[in-house]
């Protein structure tokens, strides 16, 4: 079946580098229902899979020319499937690493710099203001109004650690501000 | 399948443009292969060969390792050509290939080395054959990532250390031919281990403009 696949695939693959679209239209969907399947087994978000399946198409589209028509179709396409699903994960992995950092971070700093701060919100308003409006109401929420980080988050729909981890990028924005 | 992949297929298929399709590994290589040829060739005007050259090619050992140095250039130029495919062109073991010849080259200098005795005089100059092999480096390394850039390589890495590696040995024979030195350290400390050197900064290199 695999090899039926394969070959369905090359000949419409050859027939689209000849330059007919709709051979080309017919073998990106193949490859689209044959690379899904692989994706699930290594992905759970239906929306992930979905993002990384256009990635996919689309690379495939751009090395086209590394494709003559005569080897098979499948490892070539799924290699560039490979490539691209490890560096989906490699991103997704250094994203919930930085993050695991931040909210470290920021449990150290909301403990101390936040609440025992030297200057007073009423000092550094105008600076707050300038911030990215998340970050800003964050920040009038916590320092403005007093309310502590879980009560912002049960406020604004946020998680607790998302509000310290915003409320701590703030924090480092004004100190380089408050710095200069 | 959602309607966001099928408007994509639909836009790829429609915006698709006639491409023209990569040349094979082996004619890639040929390619460069041949502008080396002609690299050399040409540098053979500025660095004549050393004067006792027809003496030395009858010297089994000079001729093992100038022969061995070509095996390296040859071997590792196809590997680069190979990994610049997404599917390595279905031969995998091409890029595999430099293995035996490097080891060989290594073999060959680690002989080299046990025969000279008593060892041949020092040249007095030191790095400035290291100078001369990254200015020959330069041209062939800079034709060899460009090719490869054409190309969709998903061992970015691997691909411009390898590349480096079959540019430096350009350099490295260029030397070896022109140099009249036989002294096996200063051959191995100025003119050898630096090809190591020129393969890490292929991985860098490669990481910078192979990536795609």
């Amino acid at each position: 079946m695999q090899a039926g696949t394969d070959n369905i695939l090359k000949e419409l693959m050859r027939q689209a580098l000849a330059g007919d679209k709709r051979a080309y239209a017919a073998a990106l969907s193949g490859t689209a229902r044959m690379l899904r399947p692989y994706l699930c087994k290594r992905l759970s978000n239906r929306n992930e899979i979905e993002d990384l399946l256009q990635e996919i198409l689309i690379s495939i589209h751009k090395a086209r020319h590394t494709y003559d028509g005569q080897r098979p179709y499948t490892p070539w396409a799924f290699a560039i499937a490979r490539y691209r699903l490890h560096d989906h994960l490699r991103a997704h992995y250094a994203d919930h690493l930085r993050f695991a950092g931040e909210l470290s971070e920021a449990d150290n700093i909301s403990a101390t710099d936040v609440t025992e701060s030297a200057l007073s919100y009423e000092s550094i308003k105008e600076e707050v203001q300038k911030l990215p409006e998340k970050q800003a109401r964050i920040l009038h929420l916590i320092h403005g109004d007093g309310y502590t980080a879980k009560e912002v988050a049960s406020k604004i729909g946020m998680k607790e650690s998302a509000v310290k981890v915003a409320a701590h990028r703030a924090y480092k924005i004004l100190k380089k501000k408050l710095a200069e | 399948m959602t309607d966001n992949t099928e408007n994509l297929i639909a836009t790829l298929a429609n915006t698709m443009e006639p491409v023209t399709r990569a040349a094979p590994p082996l004619v890639l290589f040929l390619k460069w292969f041949c502008c080396a040829l002609i690299y050399l060739a040409l540098l053979t005007f500025i660095w004549p060969p050393r004067p006792d050259i027809a003496l030395k090619l009858h010297s089994p050992l000079y001729l093992a390792e100038v022969v061995a140095l070509i095996m390296v250039m040859i071997s590792s130029g196809l590997s680069a050509t190979a990994l610049s495919f997404p599917d390595l062109h279905q031969k995998r073991w091409l890029v595999f290939a430099p293995v035996i010849p490097i080891l060989l080259f290594v073999t060959v200098l680690a002989i080299e080395w046990l025969a000279d005795n008593p060892p041949a005089p020092a040249p007095v100059h030191s790095f400035e054959c290291l100078q001369c092999i990254i200015l020959l480096t330069i041209l062939p390394a800079a034709g060899m990532l460009y090719m490869l850039r054409k190309q969709a390589s998903i061992h970015y890495y691997l691909a411009g250390g390898i590349a480096l590696i079959a540019a430096s040995s350009v350099g490295c024979l260029t030397l070896r031919i022109a140099e009249n030195t036989d002294c096996i350290y200063h051959l191995i400390t100025w003119h050898y281990l630096p090809m190591i050197g020129f393969g890490i900064i292929g991985i860098w290199l490669g990481r910078k403009f192979l990536k795609w």
